[in-house]
């Protein structure tokens, strides 16, 4: 009875084993070059993005609250601060965000994406490195799912402004496709750079990123409800 | 300068007067304020309320200051009236969203101003829309049944259509008259449908909303709504769900009922009351123990020993180890049981000597097998021959001995068989040199003590053990020929073979001489046989050996070869005749031989008793209640074969 186990058990994982390699092998394209294939609508394609910037969004929330709560009991304790963003112009109303037209609002939606890529890598370092405390154990995950969720929000982002490149929704006057690395201010960038962080430096970027995350939503959403005003809007 | 000097004294005389005169009344600068909450409607504008503190009894002004983020310029309030009481609207044009507003609000009155704590607003976050608008409910029909179909607007104030908000939406229901909402999310649709309706109800359906960050704004208010009749489906099934476990219940409880007896029983088993016979749960309940326990005692048990004692000896079985016991085997399974009678217990009269005790027992018995008179004779002289050499046969199987023909009669009570010594078996006659029959022939001859007055018998036979002369072969063992040739017995069927360890010391007693009977002289005398050799007809020789006298009444004198009566024939009447003849050495049949012995061995049971008409040895060495054999006969062949020495000697 026991070499029967452990045939059977050799037998479990060895299917388990070879079942794993398709998992991850089978990932092929639905559609090869050339073929006509479905690719996912603009609608879709906006239907992801803003998606992802609500998650986004909303852990960068959960991060700022557990933070206030962790380390800034009374309430309302914001410091002098001056988010690293200040510099990338973006519009606080409604107006000025209708004003501003399509083009440019990608274009800052891609900037702001693009000025926090790095930022939240080191916080994310930063956070695993400061050991001393349980709560960073807990948040660097989050901050790490954050960073990713960015990087991939940009990717989504530029693939939409392609896609309506495409479709002729905006003209091909947009700059900042090639080099949005250079957006970001140098000079608040670097002290992040340094890497000398602590709790208020955590607790003053994850205030700024919330914010601008959730300008980051508002601005997919305003772009889409005015390319495809018919859906949701 | 003059002048100056004393209206600045005059003023700060008043003013002092005037504090103190308002100390004196008891006025107060104003307590603080207190900002409560800023909302912003549709994130375009937003308004703050604050609470005024103690106005310290004076009219008190208040002001609302702001500051917004990253800049130092402080604004006051553009607008304090549009939103009420102790608010402060921002329009549009002083609504930043994304924007940190520092916002304090400053209580003055007569007597000092009083500064609320700051608040931090960033607009985003404080969006609480409008309640939805235009919330309509009407009844569709589905293949189901009713539903309500709910829709609504989105407050008119927020612009969800340019994406600038995004609002999600909650409703919740109740019939009339209940208490507990039913809530649904709707996330951000603006349509629900509402199933599962109770038919003729009045509902009361709600909408609300709230954007993704933000408060929920109010419920909208009640729409009522009433849900024509209708019969449900579901309703049907349950009918049929109740019928049919309603059927099944009734047919669950006949069974139940028909079979009720047998439920009871295997659900409540009948408790075992006491069965002791005698008992009497009255007597015990009204607590006499004595009689209780007296009357279970029941007369005649346990047994006394006195009676039945020989009851309980029937049918025992007799076996003797080959130094000092004599084997005696019964029939069948009686055999089993039999006695086992050691030689060496001669307390126990009883032992053993019922079923082998006398050779009359066995004539009696002798029941089976009316054509084994001649065995019979001849087992008889063999078997009180070998009474004595049994000291040194093995046992064997038992069971061969079931065939006994002799059995003991049960005269006494006592010995149920006893022949089966004597017994041809028949079984043996296809084994002539059947190792194990002759031996179970040996074992079936009872050969002991029984004959014999235990004490008497016993010694004899151990010193019959003892002095048991060596066979020429180390073996120890012989044949008892077969019978084959006799002349009285012309059939041939039995062979039996007596198989023996060891010497056998037979002892004759000359008694048998007597006339009288069984006037048996009171001294035992011991005849001993050795074999001599085995003839091919595997015939035992046997040679007498003389270490005490076979005497019989002097008269004869059993020495080197003297000879002991041979069978003369058999009478017609089943006797055995016998006669005695002295030679020293004859090959005879084996029954010649044991005349003497069985004569003895006759003599000397009935020795005690010694009667003189009855020659008969019976089981018991103290009565020689045989069966009463007339004297006049020389032979007496007991019923199972067995030879009535004293009639013999005659």
């Amino acid at each position: 009875v026991r070499q029967k186990f452990y045939s059977t058990v050799w037998v479990a994982v060895l299917a388990l084993v070879y079942l794993d390699f398709p998992i991850r092998v089978g990932t092929a394209a639905i559609c090869a070059h050339g073929q006509e294939c479905h690719a996912p609508s603009l609608a879709d394609l906006f239907d992801r993005v803003i998606q992802q910037s609500s998650r986004v969004h909303g852990i960068s929330s959960e991060l700022h609250s557990d933070y206030e709560q962790y380390f800034f009991p009374s309430k309302n304790h914001i410091g002098k601060r001056k988010c690293h963003t200040y510099s990338i112009l973006t519009p606080a109303d409604k107006e000025n965000a209708q004003r501003l037209g399509r083009e440019e609002l990608t274009e800052v939606i891609l900037r702001l994406l693009g000025a926090w890529g790095d930022p939240l890598s080191q916080l994310h370092r930063s956070m695993t490195q400061d050991q001393n405390q349980d709560f960073n154990h807990y948040s660097s995950n989050k901050a790490l799912e954050m960073s990713d969720m960015v990087h991939e929000l940009r990717s989504g982002v530029t693939k939409v402004a392609e896609k309506m490149k495409l479709l002729g929704v905006i003209s091909n006057a947009l700059g900042y496709m090639s080099s949005p690395e250079s957006l970001a201010p140098s000079s608040v960038s670097s002290s992040y750079e340094r890497g000398d962080f602590n709790s208020i430096d955590h607790h003053d970027l994850l205030y700024c990123f919330r914010r601008d995350s959730n300008k980051v939503k508002n601005y997919l959403r305003i772009l889409k409800c005015t390319t495809l005003p018919e859906l949701d809007c | 300068m003059r002048r100056a000097v004393g209206v600045v004294y005059l003023n700060l005389h008043s003013f002092l007067f005037f504090h103190v005169l308002s100390l004196c009344l008891g006025y107060s600068p104003p307590g603080k304020p207190k900002l409560t909450s800023c909302r912003s409607p549709e994130k375009e504008t937003f308004t703050c309320w604050w609470e005024p503190g103690s106005d310290g009894g004076l009219p008190t002004t208040y002001a609302l200051y702001y500051r917004k983020e990253n800049s130092d310029a402080v604004y006051e309030c553009p607008d304090y009236h549009t939103a009420g009481e102790n608010s402060c609207f921002f329009n549009k044009n002083d609504t930043s969203i994304w924007v940190n507003y520092n916002i304090t609000v400053v209580a003055t009155n007569a007597l000092g101003s009083n500064f609320s704590d700051p608040v931090d607003v960033d607009v985003v976050y404080i969006v609480q829309p409008h309640t939805p608008e235009n919330v309509t409910v009407t009844v569709m029909e589905d293949k189901d049944g009713p539903f309500l179909r709910v829709s609504w607007e989105p407050p008119r104030k927020a612009d969800t259509r340019s994406g600038w908000i995004t609002l999600i939406y909650e409703l919740r229901v109740k019939l009339e008259g209940e208490e507990e909402w039913e809530e649904h999310r709707a996330g951000q649709q603006k349509m629900f449908n509402i199933f599962s309706l109770r038919s003729g109800g009045m509902y009361l359906v709600q909408v609300r909303c709230k954007p993704d960050h933000g408060f929920w704004s109010e419920w909208s208010s009640t729409t009522y709504i009433k849900v024509p009749d209708y019969f449900p489906r579901e309703t049907s099934v349950w009918i049929l769900i109740a019928v049919f476990s309603a059927f099944i219940f009734f047919i669950l409880t006949w069974i139940l009922n028909l079979k009720s007896n047998s439920v009871k029983h295997c659900l409540l088993p009948p408790v075992p009351g006491p069965k002791i016979k005698g008992f009497d749960k009255q007597l015990l309940k009204n607590g006499r123990s004595e009689e209780v326990f007296s009357a279970l005692v029941v007369p005649g048990f346990p047994p006394t020993t006195s009676s039945d004692c020989e009851d309980l000896l029937v049918e025992y079985l007799e076996v003797y180890t080959p130094e000092e016991q004599e084997l005696i085997l019964e029939e069948g399974k009686d055999l089993q049981e039999g006695c086992l009678k050691s030689k060496g217990s001669p307390s126990d009269s009883d032992s053993g000597r019922g079923s082998c005790d006398s050779h009359t027992l066995l004539m009696e018995k002798c029941g089976e097998g009316e054509g084994k008179e001649e065995k019979h004779q001849e087992r008889a002289q063999k078997g009180k021959r070998q009474q004595k050499h049994q000291t040194g046969w093995e046992e064997g199987d038992v069971s061969h001995t079931r065939e006994d023909v002799l059995s003991p009669d049960m005269s006494e009570g006592r010995v149920k068989t006893w022949p089966s010594v004597f017994s041809p078996l028949p079984q043996y006659s296809s084994r002539p040199l059947d190792h194990q029959g002759s031996l179970e022939t040996a074992r079936q001859l009872c050969l002991s003590d029984s004959l014999f007055p235990p004490p008497s018998t016993s010694s004899h036979l151990s010193y019959n053990a003892k002095e048991g002369l060596a066979l020429g072969s180390g073996q120890q063992e012989f044949y008892l020929g077969k019978k084959q040739t006799h002349p009285s017995n012309p059939q041939s069927q039995p062979r039996w073979h007596l198989q023996a360890h060891s010497d056998f010391n037979i002892s004759s007693m000359d008694r048998k001489q007597a006339a009288s009977g069984l006037q048996l002289p009171g001294f035992r005398s011991t005849e001993y046989v050795e074999v001599q050799r085995v003839n091919q007809e595997d015939m035992v020789i046997l040679q007498p050996l003389f270490s005490s006298s076979c005497q019989r009444d002097g008269h004869l004198q059993i020495g080197q070869g003297e000879d002991y009566s041979k069978v003369k024939g058999v009478d017609s009447g089943n006797m055995l005749l016998l006669q005695r003849e002295v030679e020293v050495k004859r090959e005879e049949e084996d029954g010649d031989r044991y005349s003497c012995d069985i004569q003895d061995r006759v003599t000397e049971s009935c020795y005690t008793t010694s009667t003189a008409a009855s020659s008969q040895v019976t089981g018991k060495p103290t009565s020689c209640a045989g069966t009463a054999m007339p004297v006049q006969e020389e032979m007496v062949l007991a019923a199972n074969g067995y030879v009535d020495a004293a009639t013999m000697l005659l």
